[in-house]
């Protein structure tokens, strides 16, 4: 037994995923399922579609969860997540579900199960860990990929800047599903996710949580800047922080100022070619993210109206002992 | 950790820590306790990202007990420290530094009020002697640090009271006399041996105290002032600057001319034209070749005081004139009736090295009827001749080591300039004391002296998303019309201004225990071991799991994590 194996168990927090997981360096998703997990507590059980983090933390015959967990298929998390809980259920037990799945496993093959799963009201929280591609598997394009990225299925080239079409709006069609709390998160904002987590565990019947999670090999970003690209996301309007309660936008967090969009375009390579010089569609395509970031700034009235504790400059200060807002 | 593998379908939980990660990594992150500017621009060496740490624990005894480990006199420098650290404060860069010499004075101030006690580090008494000579900024700090190491110190000075130029040429209404002697009586009574009017070379000589001590520091001060004549030509009733406000501040006299021109840049010149302007003389010109404070003004060109001094004198009606130097006194008889003034400009020479040139055709006359030099002071030789070999200062390096007399030591204004290392500052004098202090007691144990010398910090190496823009306190002044030869005009914090404005301290290069590295990292690999950190020492890398991925490292607000390449 080594020193630090003592003091791992002694940390003051609880561990739902736990290291000697595979990810890869400053992956976003083993983060944003660390947190997740952290804010959940240990009185959870988890269910997990193929994927990423379905394959990286649970390498035979390790498991990386301290937490019961189950994996099935690609394509049904929500439908085991709502078995496990009819079966809870009819025990008498308290335990929450929560099912888990990548953009792949949610917006595309999973579709059906989560909206079935929305519609019976089974009481469990979906969590969506959104890296926009089918990482997995090799970067394929899904209908999370944002417009004009590159992955290996929309490759940039003489016929098109990479994905022609436009990232899904997933979040409309489960507000469609009229359930009490949807929300989108990021891992540049831990408080902000740890808060919705918890709201989420609170809520008795179906939730869900969009989790923007960056993957530095996907995105083609060094590991270093996994934060620092999903906070430029949020601050870009490019992935807006919003909460729906039925249906209904409850709240957002504001933008204090708004940045840039190539900001977060130039941090990435699979926007590279949206550089490239004497390629006048690169101009255009930069042109319509940023015509799609103010899009989303002004259908969600992300504007804050001076400086705000909660927004995309203050939600993420900190102070000697801690972050400044918990 | 032995793990137990289970047969069958499922894994017991946490079984992956038998999978050592770290195998992956190719740089590993480490923490580097690197200095903040702040710290590296002090000429006292104080460690300020470390005692407004304890400010922002809400902890000022353990902040001031901080401050006093380098600085015994942070009620004093609070005051007239012309605050080069909050010049170069990151902070700086954001909206606005820190106002450390506030915070600084309001903790000299509390221990004053609330009676702390200077700290001393336990350790052997030690036998050796030590004279230390001059009781001015310098011989007190040299004094207090040879305390703190367990010395036997013999203080002496030729004036009835300690304190230097603190006491015998610093205006009241700048540096309160109460607020001195409080501070000083404090550091005296730790059990040093004061020996008031006593001055080497007239009653004692530097042979007997070399006899009767095991070394000598020496802050005699500068207090002879430098010749001073135009063309040859001086007024017969010549008065130095520093001599007026001396008299000034002794015996209330002081001379009420219709118009003064008053030559020189630093703070004697200044004081003493405030003091004039505020007691009456109508018309107080001051003449300097220095620039004024202002963003054009390069470092090595402007005026030699805080730059709210020139600020408030201009307020209290001081006439300036910068670039500019007494070309001719205009006479009648011995009688000053003018001088005449010519600008001028430092500019590099032929062999790069900045001279003053003059510019013809640009000649003014100032009509007054009196004229006062104030352009600085040198060593007075009388009892230290055989060290001074005819120089203006002792050559001694930054140690206070003065070449070819082992156990004799210099500090304050009476050392010559040693690059990095510029004095004529109280804080200055304070640091050279300290050095002096370990150079002592280096030369006592038969070891060389050392300082510690962090790498520092740049602005760069922070992450400022992880701050808010805020505003720096203000500070009260006493208005224009109530200001007098006593009251002092420039007010500190309040307890809870000083709370937040300590609050606003990046903690440049030091750990502020903000959770992000545990946080964020993805492998788990950052251990806490205590519920409420609030420093460094509460985060631990599990070497075992970290794959390098150097994100702890960027989301780290403050710089404290640095990543090391592995060996191959
Ligand atoms: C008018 C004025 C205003 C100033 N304002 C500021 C300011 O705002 N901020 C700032 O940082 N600095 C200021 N300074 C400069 C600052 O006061 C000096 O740099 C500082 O006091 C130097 O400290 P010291 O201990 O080396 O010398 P001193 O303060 O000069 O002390 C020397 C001591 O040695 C004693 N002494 C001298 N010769 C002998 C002897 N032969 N035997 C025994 N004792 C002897 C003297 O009596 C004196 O007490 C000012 C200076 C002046 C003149
Ligand atoms: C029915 C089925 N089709 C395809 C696969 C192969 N497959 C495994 S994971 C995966 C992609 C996962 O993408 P996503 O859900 O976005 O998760 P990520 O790996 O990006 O975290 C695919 C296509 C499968 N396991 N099952
Ligand atoms: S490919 Fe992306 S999502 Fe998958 S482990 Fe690596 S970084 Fe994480
Ligand atoms: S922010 Fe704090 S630590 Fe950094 S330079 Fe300023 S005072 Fe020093
Ligand atoms: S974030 Fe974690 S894995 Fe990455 S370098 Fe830091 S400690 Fe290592
Ligand atoms: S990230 Fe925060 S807690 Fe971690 S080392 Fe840096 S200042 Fe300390
Ligand atoms: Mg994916």
């Amino acid at each position: 037994m080594t020193e630090t194996t003592d003091l791992r168990a002694k940390q003051p927090r609880f561990r739902g995923l736990e290291a000697g997981h595979r990810a890869c360096q400053g992956c976003g998703e083993a983060l944003a399922a660390r947190l997740v997990t952290e804010a959940a507590g240990p009185d959870v059980i988890l269910t997990n579609a193929t994927g990423c983090l379905e394959v990286f933390s649970t390498a035979w015959p390790q498991s990386a969860w301290r937490v019961p967990w189950l994996h099935s298929l690609f394509e049904n998390s929500a439908a085991i997540a709502s078995g496990v809980e009819a079966a809870l259920k009819a025990q008498g037990r308290r335990t929450k579900v929560i099912a888990q799945g990548g953009d792949g496993g949610t917006f595309d093959i999973g579709f059906q199960a989560l909206s079935g799963m929305l519609e019976r009201m089974h009481n469990v929280l979906y969590v969506c860990y959104d890296n926009e591609a089918y990482m997995n598997t090799g970067i394929q394009r899904s209908s999370s990929t944002p417009h004009a990225a590159m992955t290996t299925t929309s490759p940039p080239g003489k016929a098109r800047m990479g994905k022609r079409h436009m990232k899904k709006d997933l979040l409309s069609i489960i507000a469609a599903h009229h359930i009490p709390y949807a929300a989108s998160a990021s891992v540049a904002y831990p408080q902000d996710l740890r808060r919705k987590v918890r709201r989420a565990m609170e809520i008795d019947g179906p939730t869900f949580l969009l989790v923007h999670s960056p993957c530095p090999l996907g995105w083609g970003h060094d590991g270093t800047l996994t934060i620092e690209v999903a906070r430029l996301a949020v601050q870009t309007g490019l992935f807006p922080l919003v909460e729906l309660e039925r249906g209904e936008v409850a709240s957002v967090m504001p933008l204090r100022r708004p940045v840039p969009v190539a900001e977060y375009l130039q941090r990435q390579t699979r926007f590279r070619h949206l550089f490239a010089d004497g390629d006048h569609r690169a101009r255009e395509e930069r042109e319509h993210l940023q015509a799609l970031a103010d899009y989303n700034i002004e259908r969600y009235g992300l504007m804050g109206d001076g400086d705000d504790p909660f927004d995309s400059e203050g939600a993420d200060t900190i102070r000697r002992g801690g972050p400044a807002r918990t | 950790m032995p793990v137990t593998m289970t047969k069958g379908a499922f894994a017991k939980a946490g079984t992956s820590l038998a999978f050592k990660t770290g195998t992956w990594r190719s740089a590993r992150p480490v923490h580097v306790h690197a200095a903040a500017p702040c710290h590296r621009a002090c000429p006292a060496g104080e460690d300020q990202q470390a005692w407004l740490a304890r400010m922002q624990e809400g902890r000022p005894r353990e902040a001031w007990e901080s401050l006093v480990a380098a600085n015994p006199l942070p009620a004093v420098t609070g005051r007239v420290c012309p605050h080069p650290c909050e010049s170069a404060c990151n902070r700086g860069k954001l909206d606005a530094p820190i106002a450390i010499h506030a915070l600084e004075r309001w903790l000299g101030d509390e221990a004053i009020r609330n009676g702390w006690t200077y700290p001393i580090p336990t350790g052997q008494p030690r036998k050796e002697r030590v004279a230390v000579v001059g009781a001015g900024p310098a011989g007190l700090s040299a004094a207090y640090h040879l305390v703190r190491r367990h010395y036997n110190v013999v203080l002496f000075d030729s004036m009835p009271e300690a304190g230097g130029l603190l006491r015998s040429a610093i205006p009241p209404t700048r540096l309160p006399r109460d607020v001195l002697d409080k501070e000083l009586s404090r550091l005296l009574a730790l059990g040093i041996e004061f020996r008031p009017r006593t001055a080497l070379g007239r009653d004692v000589s530097l042979d007997e105290l070399r006899n009767e001590f095991d070394a000598v520091f020496l802050g005699v001060g500068a207090g002879k002032s430098r010749h001073w004549d135009v063309d040859g030509a001086v007024p017969a009733d010549l008065h130095e600057g520093l001599h007026l406000l001396k008299e000034w501040l002794q015996v209330g006299a002081l001379p009420m001319p219709k118009a003064v021109a008053i030559h020189g840049g630093g703070n004697t010149a200044v004081d003493l034209a405030r003091v004039m302007k505020r007691a009456g003389v109508p018309e107080v010109h001051l003449i300097t070749a220095s620039g004024l404070p202002g963003p054009d003004t390069e470092p090595d060109d402007v005026l030699n005081v805080v730059p709210r001094e020139f600020e408030q004198a201009v307020e209290e009606g001081v006439k300036f004139y910068p670039h500019r130097t007494i070309n001719r006194l205009i006479m009648r008889g011995s009688k000053v009736v003018g001088v005449e003034m010519v600008r001028l400009k430092k500019l590099p020479g032929a062999n790069g090295r900045k001279t003053r040139v003059a510019f013809e055709g640009t000649e003014t006359v100032l009509h007054v009827d009196m004229v006062v030099p104030a352009i600085g002071e040198v060593v007075d030789p009388a009892g230290v001749e055989a060290l001074l070999h005819g120089k203006d200062y002792f050559p001694a390096d930054r140690f206070g080591r003065l070449d070819g007399q082992a156990g004799i030591f210099v500090g304050g204004d009476a050392r010559a300039w040693v690059k990095g290392y510029p004095n004529g500052t109280v804080t200055a004098a304070v640091g050279d004391g300290r050095r002096a202090a370990e150079a002592i007691d280096a030369f006592l144990s038969g070891r060389a002296p050392v300082e510690e010398e962090r790498p520092p910090i740049p602005y760069e190496a922070l992450n400022l998303a992880y701050y808010e823009p805020s505003t720096r306190i203000e500070l009260p002044t006493l208005a224009l019309e109530r200001r007098n030869d006593s009251d002092e005009i420039e007010g500190g914090p309040t307890a809870a201004q000083a709370a937040a404005e300590a609050d606003r301290c990046f903690s440049c290069g030091n750990c502020l225990a903000c959770d992000n590295c545990w946080t964020l990292c993805p492998d788990n690999a950052v251990i806490k071991t205590v519920e409420t950190a609030s420093d460094g020492s509460h985060y631990v890398f599990d070497l075992e799991y970290c794959k390098g991925c150097g994100l702890c490292a960027h989301e780290c607000p403050c710089g404290f994590i640095a990543m090391e390449a592995e060996a191959e």
